[in-house]
């Protein structure tokens, strides 16, 4: 059976985040939940986020960026959304600690607060190379949603 | 998704093979084949690698089987250590999820002329001026920059523009495989994020399963065909493990992007989302695969730069040249990449795209594309271990034409997820316990460490035994590291 590892999140720090990390053999496996799609998708940020930096929480909200993305699908929305954060650190090093999530027809709006990514103080953990569509999933639960993805380390 | 074994048929072809038969699932063009031990299979079984073997048989356009290696492991699309070749002129499909994120990804190693006893009394000073020197871990970037039509020509020519720049050597580029070079790679196809995202990372190691490593030849096994690569016991070697960086995984984004709504117009029906595809032949599969080499080349440069690096700092610890300790290119490997060969399938001969993600060419003595230096004795695969352990040197053999597409494993294979290695390390110390070994390790982070672990890969002294055994390569020498560098 499919086996979630609460004992081995590493970063002792960000017990508030709803998110969780589930066995694939290669690469990392992650589970968030959130209240509202919204919120999942802020929850799913806050993985990613501490998936790529040692001090996740350290990050301070200096800078703004705001940007847009269009797709049909909710899953592929998310993937497409968690995406554009990797594709801002890895080619302008920025980091966000909060990000406002405005979901309309077929898009989604991000308000990104953030900073420069700063190795000695945000700490490196992983080198995330993609978002991959494998097992990729968004279920309702009882309270709210549930999001599966993996990340290709 | 679950972890559940595999609860689907195998049958046991031989002592080494084992096949899902195409009655597994509906949709299944061919079998799938395994080449593995019980072990081994014991360890395949416990996720979803099979599985995914018995998805990639339903590619359009597979022949012969889809196979695995025994160095399988449960991946994204297709599993870790997959081999699937596909014809062009019967529909086949190109799947970026059959080459994987980190397009050539692929291991080299270099020779010297030291002995143990040579390297071991500044073997620290030689980790801390490797750790120092070589850029690795998240968002480190490295000392080249390559922009414009610098750039374009890295991607359109590979490491031959290096040896413009005095950073290859011709016999370099001899002893990389395609030497380094593929026909088709067309670097207007690459976006710009792509290009932006590798603008500053040529010569850089990256993180993960990526690594430098100094090793020692602890046993020849094939006497002749060590000689012939400059290898014999007790020598000090460099392996290094790196693929395309952040350009060749956004090469496979937006090509998986690109792809989303190719398998309705081609009328493909997949059973999962990542092993997107489009014919070959078709605008998609042409866009991806021009990329793709593209992304291919700065691959190349990239272990090219990191081997340049490695020279200046062995040159800086032991004040001598590189060329004085005749530190030469063994050979480069790629594991994860698409060529178009030439194999034999139902007694025609015919050329295929033979995907290989996670598994490494392995041509036969005699081979064509083997260079002149090797041609009496295979192509050199280099093997990559795990950092406690072990890695070997190995030849390609007659077997690997007939059995599998002219393919070997790749690596040990991961054994455990990244979170149950971690969980395995707490309260542990897992450099002094490679210390303890005789390795000294270091790392950009202690979990990149923890994740890597030796107890995190099968023992890839038996991968290797079964690919002997199949008969697709043939043992040359056992590598043992002393200094390993990760990200």
């Amino acid at each position: 059976m499919e086996q979630a590892l609460p004992g081995a999140q590493p970063w002792s720090s960000c017990n508030h985040f709803m998110f969780d990390f589930f066995e694939h053999t290669a690469d990392l496996g992650i589970e968030v939940q959130g209240a509202s799609l919204e919120a999942l998708f802020e929850e799913a940020a806050n993985a990613l986020l501490g998936t790529i930096l040692q001090h996740p929480e350290k990050v301070k909200p200096t800078i703004t960026k705001s940007f847009e993305i269009h797709e049909t699908n909710t899953e592929l929305l998310l993937r497409d959304f968690l995406n554009q954060l990797l594709i801002l650190f890895e080619t302008q090093r920025l980091v966000f600690s909060a990000i406002k999530i405005t979901l309309k027809e077929n898009a989604l709006l991000a308000l990104a607060f953030g900073e420069e990514f700063e190795a000695q103080r945000h700490g490196r953990n992983h080198e995330v190379k993609a978002i991959t569509y494998h097992g990729l999933s968004i279920t309702a639960t009882g309270n709210g949603f549930k999001a599966r993805f993996i990340v290709d380390i | 998704m679950s972890k559940t074994d595999f609860q689907g048929t195998l049958e046991k072809v031989d002592p080494c093979c084992y096949k899902i038969p195409k009655s597994h699932k509906p949709g299944m063009r061919v079998d799938g084949i395994i080449f593995a031990n019980e072990t081994l299979m014991a360890q395949a079984r416990k996720d979803q690698a099979l599985e995914q073997v018995a998805n990639v048989a339903c590619l359009p356009g597979i022949v012969g089987a889809s196979l695995a290696m025994p160095d399988i492991h449960w991946g994204y699309g297709f599993c870790i250590g997959g081999v699937c070749a596909t014809d062009p002129r019967q529909g086949g499909v190109v799947s970026p999820g059959g080459v994987g994120y980190d397009i050539n990804c692929g291991v080299r190693l270099v020779r010297t002329d030291y002995r143990s006893e040579d390297v071991k009394p500044r073997l620290k000073n030689l980790v801390e001026e490797l750790f120092r020197r070589i850029p690795s871990g998240v968002g480190q970037s490295g000392k080249f920059r390559f922009q414009g039509k610098e750039m374009q020509r890295l991607l359109g020519e590979g490491p031959a523009y290096l040896q413009e720049r005095e950073l290859a050597t011709a016999a370099d580029i001899d002893h990389t495989e395609a030497n380094g070079y593929l026909g088709g790679a067309d670097p207007s196809k690459l976006s710009d994020i792509a290009l932006k995202r590798g603008q500053d990372q040529c010569g850089t190691l990256g993180s993960g399963n990526h690594f430098l490593e100094i090793q020692i030849v602890e046993r020849v096994f094939d006497a002749h065909a060590a000689k012939v690569m400059g290898l014999f016991e007790n020598q000090i070697v460099v392996m290094i493990h790196s693929g395309s960086r952040g350009l060749g995984y956004q090469v496979c984004d937006d090509a998986l992007v690109n792809l989303r709504k190719a398998p309705e117009k081609y009328g493909i029906d997949l059973p999962d989302r990542q092993l997107a595809c489009a014919p070959a032949d078709s605008p998609e599969g042409r866009s991806y695969l021009a990329a793709m080499q593209a992304a291919a080349h700065f691959a190349w440069c990239n272990r090219q730069l990191l081997m340049h690096q490695t020279r200046e700092a062995f040159a800086s610890v032991f004040a001598q040249t590189w060329q004085e300790i005749k530190m030469s290119l063994v050979y480069d490997v790629c594991h994860n990449i698409a060529k178009h060969e030439e194999h034999m399938v139902n007694g025609q001969t015919k050329k295929v795209w033979v995907h290989r993600k996670g598994a490494t060419r392995a041509f036969p003595p005699g081979h064509p594309e083997i260079p002149t230096t090797y041609k009496s004795i295979g192509q050199p695969v280099i093997i990559p271990g795990d950092m406690g352990r072990a890695s070997w040197v190995l030849v390609g053999q007659e077997g690997s034409m007939l059995r599998s597409f002219g393919t070997t494993c790749h690596g040990a294979g991961r054994l455990l997820s990244r979170t149950a290695a971690i969980a395995l390390s707490k309260g542990r110390r897992i450099d002094k316990e490679l210390l303890e070994k005789g390795v000294i390790a270091r790392a950009q982070t202690w979990k990149g460490l923890a994740e890597e672990q030796p107890e995190a890969y099968k023992d890839v002294d038996e991968v290797v035994s079964v690919v002997e055994q199949a008969g697709l390569s043939k043992r040359v020498a056992r590598l043992r590291p002393i200094g390993v560098i990760k990200g």
